[in-house]
């Protein structure tokens, strides 16, 4: 299968490497503006077209195409993807888009075209955090009481920057929260924000901080703390700490811990959960992730999670924006 | 093994950077103490002194000071030195503060300010042909400088790997002539040229194929009981190391992250061929004897 990146920084490098140790893929194109990354490029990907437009992709016959750019012009890429015809397939690094709106338009789109779609929530992947949903999905902890979520790292703390920086991240909650909120979605399904539920707002100027409180359908109160400027956090780490009627469940990156109240204790790290991939670069996760995209486009497959999941994600985002004149 | 054929045994760094790849929220949990440069240069004395040979270490701001402070300490020992380059988790936090192209911006002022002209002109090279083996070149000439100027000839610099990184970008896209350059530039300044793997199966496969020598190389990546980092499966990366002609290989993660314990670790390796050494990493003085002590009466 064929396949174009459009986007040349650190993720799209990443995808390029891994989907190139990938049986049956063949990188063919590689799209971005910038005339440096380009000229640096040519030698690392001999044989594949590098480009400078999205039009220039369209003589490739591709399979599939990644979007690996800013998330502020994921929307006017993807669009651009499915309406000129240069790919049915389309992976997006996370988040989907920047809006709520934007991201309900590329569902739209999808369900008109067809074909695979899938948002780069990686952490679906890992293997602590499908653990802990096995655990849930048991009723191990009986009925969900409360949860709490965090994302921290410490990308930002103590720095001087242009807050282009950041919002070429898409902010604190595009670029860290989103993946707790996906995971919290994906353990809970429906979350409300709470009626006064934004808690705190960082006032540093870049809106580094944020905490707020959602409710799941079940009546279960959760609460998020998210920072890209914590201190001791050189690796970002996500996390969640889940209550319920029997015990709690404690996980992240690294471990799961699961605590019943009859005293039962069981902890499982990453060594325990089978967590050796085909070829290793950044985190597993990333691998089953592209491992995982190829072959549902092969199979003619939804990708998981699809553009219409990863929208949720971004709902509840613009919910939190709107709500308090938060404008990342 | 090192010149007269004995098994290495190395102190790594981890520790200093408070990294654990078995739980950061416990690396957290133990402190900052750790991150001290004189407890740090007081740790590796300590394990140098308890049979450590070397060093190994990725090269920062951190080591290099770790380094300049161990000088005053080791008096005519010389330990070795093993570094690793770049110092991937400080460069991927720029490239998130800045940007790929304010990296490339920052690393160039770097070169330009450290005064070493050498470095300088390889990389206006590697920049003017967009040559990334000059740029490279350009990068690991820069560092050497750093380590040499840190250590003020009191430590041998023995190795220089590319980081895990580097390595397995450069595995995925086949980028052979990277490699061979890599090893050709590093042979000619007379340091071993190393590279640090986690699908060490696959390096050698591609390694075979490409005809690169393993007699010219090390390579360094994680041996564990619990095949922890080790891909695409334990077997698989037994069978490589079994597979290759020469004793090469450095094994790391040999307890899997603190997962297994010190003897597991030893029982482990010591059922392996072709292996050149072992690194551990170390927390605190009795922690530094204990471990070297046990690991000079088993592997030496």
């Amino acid at each position: 299968m064929k396949i174009a990146i459009v986007g040349l920084g650190k993720m799209g490098l990443l995808h390029a490497s891994i989907l190139s140790t990938l049986p049956g893929v063949e990188l063919v194109g590689l799209c971005d503006k910038s005339t440096l990354i380009r000229r640096f490029c040519r030698e690392m990907f001999r044989g594949a077209k590098l480009c400078a437009r999205l039009e220039e992709l369209c003589s490739l016959d591709l399979g599939a195409v990644y979007v690996t750019t800013p998330i502020p012009s994921h929307f006017f890429i993807t669009k651009a993807v499915y309406l000129k015809g240069i790919a049915q397939n389309v992976f997006v690094e996370k988040t989907l888009s920047s809006s709520y709106y934007e991201s309900k338009q590329l569902c739209d789109l999808v369900e008109r075209h067809g074909g695979t779609n899938m948002v780069g929530y990686m952490k679906r992947f890992g293997v602590t955090f499908a653990k802990a949903r096995n655990l849930l999905n048991q009723e191990t902890i009986g009925d969900i009481t409360s949860f709490e979520a965090y994302a921290y790292s410490s990308d930002f703390q103590g720095v001087k920057r242009n807050p282009d920086v950041s919002a070429n991240r898409g902010g604190v909650l595009k670029d860290l929260g989103a993946h707790t909120i996906d995971l919290a979605l994906w353990y809970f399904g429906h979350l409300e924000l709470v009626k006064d539920g934004v808690e705190s707002i960082g006032d540093t100027g870049f809106k580094d901080d944020v905490q707020f409180r959602v409710r799941t359908l079940n009546g279960a109160e959760g609460r998020f703390d998210v920072s890209w400027s914590k201190n001791g956090y050189h690796m970002p780490e996500f996390g969640l700490l889940i209550r319920g009627t029997e015990g709690y469940i404690k996980v992240n990156d690294d471990e799961v811990n699961l605590q019943l109240n009859n005293g039962e204790h069981s902890a499982w790290y990453r060594h325990d959960l089978d967590d050796n991939v085909g070829f290793l670069l950044g985190s597993p996760e990333y691998y089953r992730e592209d491992e995982h995209f190829i072959k549902a486009v092969l199979g003619s497959r939804c990708g998981w999670p699809d553009f219409d999941t990863a929208s949720k994600v971004d709902s509840l985002i613009q919910e939190l924006q709107v709500r308090v004149g938060l404008d990342e | 093994m090192n010149e007269q054929g004995q098994f290495t045994l190395l102190v790594g760094d981890n520790p200093f950077h408070g990294i654990s790849h078995l739980s950061q929220e416990r690396s957290r949990a133990r402190g900052q103490a750790i991150y001290d440069v004189e407890s740090a240069a007081g740790l590796v004395a300590t394990s140098l002194d308890n049979g450590a040979d070397g060093f190994m270490f990725s090269v920062s701001e951190t080591t290099l000071a770790i380094l300049a402070r161990l000088g005053e300490r080791v008096g005519s020992k010389r330990p070795r030195l093993f570094a690793i380059v770049p110092y991937a988790y400080e460069y991927v936090r720029l490239a998130t503060q800045v940007g790929m192209q304010g990296l490339a911006r920052k690393f160039a002022k770097q070169i330009v300010f450290s005064g070493d002209v050498k470095s300088l002109l390889t990389g206006l090279k590697g920049v003017f042909y967009a040559d990334l083996a000059a740029l490279l070149e350009a990068y690991v000439r820069f560092e050497v400088s750093r380590i040499r100027s840190a250590s003020r000839k009191k430590m041998i610099l023995d190795s220089v790997f590319l980081h895990e990184v580097l390595t397995e970008m450069a595995l995925a896209l086949k980028l052979k002539w990277l490699f061979r350059s890599y090893v050709k530039f590093m042979i000619k300044s007379g340091i071993t040229p190393g590279f640090e793997t986690r699908n060490f199966a696959y390096l050698v496969r591609r390694f075979k194929e490409w005809d690169i020598d393993f007699a010219d190389v090390l390579i360094a990546t994680p041996l564990n009981r619990v095949g922890f980092q080790m891909n695409p499966s334990r077997s698989e990366c037994e069978k490589a190391l079994a597979e290759i002609p020469t004793p090469d290989v450095i094994a790391v993660s040999t307890m899997a992250a603190g997962y297994l314990t010190l003897p597991e670790a030893i029982s482990y390796i010591q059922t392996l061929p072709n292996l050149r050494g072992l690194v551990a990493g170390v927390s605190k003085e009795q922690h530094a004897r204990e471990t070297f002590r046990l690991l000079r009466e088993f592997l030496k």
